[in-house]
């Protein structure tokens, strides 16, 4: 039979299918369709010449040649479109398609200081007890730091070793502590305390102390100050309400213990540990194996402090607390160096800052 | 300060049972922690931890007093030597009430050394001995039973001794080999040629003791501690002296000390008495005070017997006269910290242990009071600036004053800031504005590679005034680096002076902020808090009503000057339209290219259309034609 062709035609057919499986897109299938079954020009064009100029003898047998050798290149042609078509809609649909491992865009990512965050989550913590917040400017007169709170006039917190003073006003000092906020909170309500019932108050802020820049220590830092007075107020409301504020602050298994101590404006004094919330009081590198962490320091209000402000001690008592926010944020984050808090890396911010 | 546990066991014999950790607890449970444990010397020593009030604890005989009183367990007895006052061999005179009572002696020392065990005892307290007994002697009482006492070369010393305040111009070469120049407000031991000691702090070197040393005076007086404390304070020379006299020491042990010393001296170096006698006397003990049933329960928390108070404050030395209902106590000639009704009170709540102590809710009188609008509005800045992506920040409030000239208003001298002692130049005047400790901050944070950095600090800025800095609470800011660029759908770019304007807005700032440049691609602002909106005092704002027509939005493509206000367009175009239906008027898009006309450049404006009904389009066409009309009227064109 293959005598009857012509020889590129049959070496074309015998091309046809690696021809075929090599189109890749569609317009390949397209050119490779006109090569051979095009109108003209084509293989399939040149042997139907072919027929038309045959002797009359040939002409059956070459035309169902001719034929079956067309079918054959028409029905491999059309299967390859639908396979190039199937492909390319996979691929369309495949374009279309979101990838959710790809990176999104990020809303931007920012935090709150973690001394900040610590204070506003004291705050929330006393607010169901009816306390609110009490403020004061940090550059202070000697008698609202020092004098308004029975501290004797030679302490030595006094000297300029210890307190920064203003060069041009030598009666006025950066606080060395909130507890000048118990003064000008006690002077301002003191006339109408009867009528408001006593007071109770949180006054977070910060204080200042002459202390070189070292892993433990920094010249300013945050205290949280908490006072109360009313009618008959003792020790008992001092650990009823440190039970149950450290208790939401550290979680419910938390334990206090209060011991006496020393501070010139309350009496009595004690020091409160907590059960070390670190190791649940197992006892850790951080309780030193004790179990217990130094939280805070409180007590009574001093008679003298009620009298500078014209509360009268017969009548009112109420109990203090002072706690150092730095000192807190440290023991529960393990924050190894104090001035990371004050050297602002947005990575240690976020990291420790959260949203709240 | 140390405390040994063989030495503490000496005088109160019932803590050798106890072992270091249950001493260490029993010690805190008093008010006393123990910061630490060290063995020296063959046993334990203790770091406690001894409060400024308690004078009377510095010293093993007063630590083991708390313990015997806790405990309910007898003291060691202290058993002086029987010394008899005589006429004085030296004339002692008395010049300042400062020091009521100064008891002394002279002896004549023989042969021997201070005994190997208290050489070992002062040892373990890390006090170095001298091998000179005098010394010695005198140093294992002050940390046996916490009186201080001197000792004198009685042959260096000329003529009269007197306690008298300095005169100004004297000096006094103390034992530290330093020379002191004096001031009349410190008390001295002197003799004919000037002072021989600052009384209650340190002896002087002219006539300390040596291995040359035959006969000795000594000096076991009682000072008030004021002045000692300043003395100490002004030479800076803190001593075991001058903490315990400056804490107030105990004056009744002013002659059980100088009986003490003269047998520890005739017992270690066969030392004999030349005379003892005893210049001034005792000052009276404090007046009784009044402890009442009431206070106590009030304090305690729960009613206790005052016939049981009574029986601890006796424990703790106290003399106790229960009349009543109330109990009248004295306190012992040690405890100089007894003062007050609630001082006794304490002291029977210490005794019991604090964990006996009730737990109870302080119930609430009155209304609890709202937290104050000015913190409020602090908490939702920042709350809102974190949100946006900005990190707080803590800076400290003093800064150095190049910073801070660079950005305090000019009206504020750094003078009535500036700090009297700062820790140093960089930390000396408190800041006039947050945008130097920012920038610091933002720069550092660069340097450290971050691609962006956004911060922010709410904290008070200082401004002179004559009656010294007033405070003010600001809100700083400031941005800058890269926004962007880091996932596939965000491009890259810088942050501009716009992004910060965006911040300004969201917080409610009115008009443009004061924008500063703060480096390469760094902006910031400073704003005053107090004109930043507060939350309104309505629970609920009042209803705004608004139309659910639908919106017409049409664009106007113009062509204006480079130099054209987007305000003064915006404000013409308003102007010639109903305000009732104008609902938005803005530039979108901006475009500068080479094409367009030279100085021009092309706004895209955006009108924004709405009513209480639905609009027509030859209305909406009217008012955009009036609109152009009105930026015409500004040298805009309608861009082709
Ligand atoms: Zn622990």
């Amino acid at each position: 039979m293959d005598q009857l062709l012509p020889v590129e035609i049959v070496e074309a057919g015998h091309a046809f299918p690696q021809a075929l499986f090599a189109c890749a897109d569609l317009d390949a299938l397209l050119r490779l369709k006109g090569a051979y079954v095009g109108r003209d020009g084509s293989h399939a064009a040149q042997l139907m010449e072919l027929l038309k100029a045959a002797p009359k003898e040939q002409k059956r047998e070459l035309g169902a040649a001719i034929n079956a050798l067309k079918q054959q290149w028409e029905e491999g042609l059309k299967g390859r479109q639908l396979e190039l078509e199937a492909a390319k809609k996979r691929l369309a649909s495949q374009a279309d398609r979101w990838d959710p491992t790809l990176p999104p865009p990020m809303p931007a990512q920012g935090a709150l200081h973690p001394l900040n965050r610590l204070m506003d989550r004291l705050v929330d913590v006393f607010r169901p007890l009816g306390f609110h917040v009490e403020e004061g400017p940090e550059v202070e007169t000697e008698a609202h730091n020092f004098d308004g709170l029975n501290i004797p006039e030679d302490h030595p917190a006094k000297a300029s070793s210890d307190t920064f003073y203003l060069a041009a006003h030598p009666e006025l000092l950066l606080r060395t502590h909130t507890s000048p906020v118990q003064v000008r909170t006690l002077l301002r309500v003191a006339p109408e305390l009867g009528k408001r019932g006593g007071i109770r108050f949180l006054a977070p802020g910060r204080v200042y102390r002459k202390d070189e820049i070292d892993p433990t220590h920094s010249p300013m830092f945050h205290q949280v100050e908490g006072m109360l007075v009313g009618h008959g107020i003792g020790m008992q409301h001092l650990k009823g309400t440190l039970d149950y504020a450290l208790r939401a602050l550290f979680g419910p298994e938390t334990e206090i213990r209060l011991r006496p101590s020393y501070f010139p404006f309350v009496e009595p004094g004690c020091e409160v540990d907590v059960s070390c919330p670190l190791c649940g009081a197992k006892g850790c590198r951080v309780c030193k194996g004790s179990g217990w962490v130094e939280i805070l320091g409180a007590g009574l209000i001093h008679p003298n402090v009620l009298k500078y402000a014209g509360i009268d001690p017969a009548e009112w008592s109420g109990w203090a607390f002072g706690m150092g926010v730095e000192r807190m944020a440290m023991m529960l984050s393990q924050t190894p160096d104090l001035r990371l808090f004050f050297e602002n890396d947005q990575r240690f911010l976020r990291a420790m800052g959260g949203l709240d | 300060m140390w405390i040994e546990r063989k030495g503490l066991a000496q005088e109160i014999p019932a803590v050798a049972a106890l072992e270091t950790r249950q001493l260490s607890e029993l010690l805190a449970s008093l008010g006393f922690p123990v910061d630490g444990v060290a063995s020296r010397e063959g046993g334990d020593v203790l770091d406690v931890d001894i409060t400024a009030n308690r004078g009377d604890a510095m010293s093993h005989r007063g630590m083991a007093r708390e313990l015997a009183a806790r405990l309910q367990q007898p003291l060691a007895s202290m058993v002086p030597p029987t010394v008899v006052d005589g006429p004085p061999v030296v004339e002692v005179r008395l010049e300042s009430p400062a020091c009521p009572v100064y008891s002394t002696a002279i002896l004549q020392l023989g042969s021997g050394v201070t005994p190997a065990e208290v050489q070992s005892f002062l040892l373990a307290l890390e006090a170095t001995p001298k091998r000179l007994p005098a010394v010695d002697a005198s140093n294992d009482l002050l940390h046996r039973y916490g009186h201080p006492t001197h000792a004198f070369d009685a042959d260096r010393i000329r003529g009269t001794v007197s306690v008298r305040w300095a005169q100004a111009g004297e000096t006094l070469v103390t034992l530290d080999g330093v020379e002191r120049k004096l001031v009349e407000q410190d008390l001295v031991i002197a003799d004919e040629s000037g002072p021989i000691a600052l009384a209650g702090v340190m002896g002087g070197d002219r006539t300390k003791v040596t291995e040359a040393t035959t006969r000795v005076l000594l000096e076991s007086a009682w000072f008030e501690p004021k002045p000692v404390k300043a003395t100490a304070r002004r030479h800076s020379l803190h001593t075991d002296a001058s903490h315990r006299f400056g804490r107030g020491a105990d004056p009744c042990l002013a002659m059980v000390a100088r009986d003490l010393l003269v047998g520890r001296l005739q017992a270690w170096c066969q030392a004999t008495l030349v005379g003892a006698w005893t210049a001034g006397a005792v000052p009276a003990t404090a007046k009784s005070v009044p402890l009442t049933g009431a206070l106590l329960a009030r304090i305690a928390g729960e009613p206790l017997p005052l016939a049981e108070a009574a029986e601890a404050l006796r424990r703790l030395g106290c003399a106790t006269d229960l009349d009543g209902g109330t109990l009248q106590v004295t306190p012992p000639s040690w405890r100089h910290d007894l003062a007050i009704p609630e001082d006794f009170a304490e002291e029977v709540l210490r005794l019991r242990g604090y964990e006996h102590i009730p737990s109870v809710l302080p119930p609430l009188e009155g209304p609890p009071e709202p937290l104050s609008p000015a913190y409020l509005q602090r908490q939702r800045l920042a709350r809102r600036l974190s949100q946006l992506g900005f990190h707080q920040t803590v800076t400290y409030g003093f800064i150095s004053p190049e910073a801070d000239a660079a950005f305090a208003a000019a009206e504020n001298g750094a003078e009535g800031r500036a700090l009297a002692n700062p820790l140093g130049q960089e930390y000396s005047v408190m800041r006039g504005s947050l945008l130097p400790s920012l920038q610091a901050m933002a720069h550092q944070n660069l340097r450290q590679g971050a691609r962006e950095v956004r911060l922010f600090e709410l904290a008070p800025v200082y401004h002179s005034g004559p009656a010294g800095p007033v405070e003010r609470f600001r809100l700083g800011m400031v941005w800058g680096g890269t926004l962007g660029g880091e996932d596939y759908l965000s491009p890259a770019r810088a942050v501009r002076e716009a992004d910060l304007m965006g911040v300004a807005k969201d917080l409610g700032w009115e008009g443009v902020p004061p924008l500063r440049a703060l480096g390469e691609g760094l902006f910031g602002f400073e704003l005053p808090i107090e004109r930043l909106p507060r939350e309104g005092s309505r629970v609920i704002p009042a209803f705004q009503p608004f139309s659910r027509f639908p919106s017409v939005e049409r664009d106007l493509s113009l062509l204006v000057d480079l130099g054209q206000s987007h305000e003064a367009l915006t404000s013409a175009m308003r102007a010639a339209l109903p305000v009732d239906v104008l609902q938005d008027l803005r530039c979108v898009d901006v475009f500068r290219h080479k094409s367009l006309p030279e100085g021009r450049q092309a706004w895209l404006m955006r009108l924004r259309f709405q009513a209480g009904r639905t609009l027509v389009g030859e209305e909406v066409d009217g008012w955009v034609s009036a609109a152009l009309a009105a930026a015409e009227s500004l040298g805009a064109r309608l861009r082709a």
